[in-house]
């Protein structure tokens, strides 16, 4: 073999294993190098050996033996939907943000100029936009992966776990030849699911919507939620928030609504009220209501000049509102609020515990 | 013939040789041999197949325990030996019983559609 004819086999045997896992290289490699070698005794000619094994990336392929998903062709359609709906709802409200936050800091018009620097700042606010929009769109476009990879592979062990257990009853039973362990019998079959127990798409539109739409506001523009004053041209915000806190209370809030929109990926993906959908509800249910008292009681999610920010503006304007101060506290707001998400939390799981247990597939293979 | 139609028998006859391929390599594996003697002596009784596809499968019946390995390292090279497990015999008996009966099956198939 000259040396020409052994670069050549080097680098045919590289270009197959780099694409096998790292702990095979090694091994393949040294088995491709006697292949190639015994092949090169027989015919006499790199060339010859090399194009009969054909195309490197095709030897690779008989290499890896299963099928590996990230997200299976069973969740796929759902998976598309929903990154479809989760961007839209994330890069559509930052657009708009960003044009109204562009507007509101455009110079007061009184120059001929005016129609440049308009369409000046209009520009520069739709391009921090566009750049918002897009990392937004990979965050969310990440969080939904993410959910659906976990229960990709969540499920295959669930099904392991069923099949498993099925097998001990089975062997308990009156057949025990090994090789009826895991076949399958009409027991396995669930009832058709209560055309009532069906999660349609149309149920969690509005509850993703939300989730996504809010989520984005909170992270972009949390100074939007404010009570604005107009002051001859300008106009005048008190923010409701913290924000000088924010760094604390925004991860809290995103994790919240991060975990409502794991279960609403769930209900979509099941697609029946059943035990799972049931149990995940109740746990995201809790777990909300929890985060949701460390956020109002325990956070510093209100501006704590919120009250004399308002005064101030109001001493300053003729018509006095000043009726709605005498109901601003803090306290009377959180624990309203608290009330408020608690009572909702509440509703839905119960809603979907009489669904579930009304019309509901029995709780998987009980 | 169409390529539609030459991509769909290749990938039949694909279907139809994987399982044949595993009864032929598990057949000539009584004795230790390295792959490319397997090569040489299925090609001679009739049976091609090539080595891309034959490596691969060696290492996933070893994988599944119908096969072992070991390295000959004595030689001018090193080489690597498959043999037969007990467990790949096993199993080789149970497949070539069902083959033999399965081809009978299909000889009389065949002879009946051509008379």
């Amino acid at each position: 073999m000259t040396p020409n004819e052994k670069d050549y086999m080097d680098r045919y045997i590289y270009q197959i294993i780099r694409r096998l896992p790292k702990a095979q290289r090694d091994e393949v490699r040294m088995e491709l190098e006697e292949l190639i070698s015994d092949m090169y005794t027989d015919k006499g000619s790199m060339e010859e050996v090399l194009t009969e094994l054909g195309d490197p990336a095709e030897f690779a392929k008989q290499y890896q033996s299963s099928q590996r998903y990230l997200i299976g062709p069973e969740y796929f359609d759902t998976y598309l939907w929903f990154v479809k709906v989760v961007l839209i709802c994330a890069a559509i409200p930052i657009l708009v943000i960003s044009l109204i936050n562009a507007i509101g800091e455009m110079p007061a018009i009184s120059s001929q100029h005016s129609a440049s620097v308009m369409i000046r700042t209009i520009a520069n606010g739709l391009t921090a936009g566009i750049t918002d929009a897009v990392l937004s769109c990979v965050a969310a476009f990440g969080a939904v992966t993410l959910t659906f990879a976990v229960m990709e592979r969540k499920k295959v062990q669930f099904e392991l776990k069923k099949a498993e257990k099925w097998s001990l009853e089975s062997l308990s039973g009156e057949s025990k030849t090994p090789a009826s362990r895991s076949r399958w019998t009409p027991k396995f079959l669930e009832p058709v699911p209560d055309k009532k127990a069906i999660i349609s798409r149309g149920d969690s539109i509005a509850g993703i919507i939300f989730i996504v739409i809010f989520s984005v506001l909170l992270i972009f523009a949390p100074h939007f939620f404010a009570v604005f004053f107009t002051e001859g041209e300008t106009v005048m915000t008190v923010p409701i928030f913290n924000l000088e806190q924010w760094s604390i209370v925004l991860p809290v809030l995103i994790i919240s609504l991060l975990i409502g929109l794991a279960d609403e990926i769930l209900r979509l993906v099941v697609g029946v009220y059943c035990g799972l959908v049931m149990i995940s509800n109740i746990i995201c249910g809790l777990l909300q209501i929890v985060l949701s008292i460390v956020v109002l009681k325990v956070l510093p999610i209100w501006n704590p000049n919120f009250a004399p920010e308002i005064e101030r503006a109001l001493v300053d304007h003729a018509d006095s509102g000043s009726g709605f101060l005498t109901y601003w506290n803090a306290d009377m707001v959180s624990n309203g609020l608290l009330i408020f998400i608690a009572a909702i939390t509440v509703f839905e799981i119960g809603v979907t515990i009489y669904r579930t247990l009304r019309y509901g597939a029995p709780i998987k293979n009980g | 013939m169409v390529g539609e139609e030459k991509d769909l028998l290749s990938s039949l006859l694909l279907e139809l040789r994987r399982g044949t391929l595993t009864i032929s390599v598990l057949s000539q594996m009584k004795e230790p041999k390295y792959g490319y003697a397997l090569v040489q002596s299925l090609e001679e009784k009739g049976i091609a197949i090539d080595p891309n596809t034959l490596y691969p499968l060696l290492r996933r019946l070893e994988n599944q325990g119908l096969l072992e390995s070991r390295w000959e390292t004595g030689g001018a090279k090193p080489r690597k030996y498959y043999q037969r497990t007990k467990c790949g015999t096993e199993i080789y008996e149970k497949l070539k019983a069902y083959w033999q009966n399965l081809s009978a099956g299909m000889e009389r198939l065949l002879r009946e559609e051509e008379s």
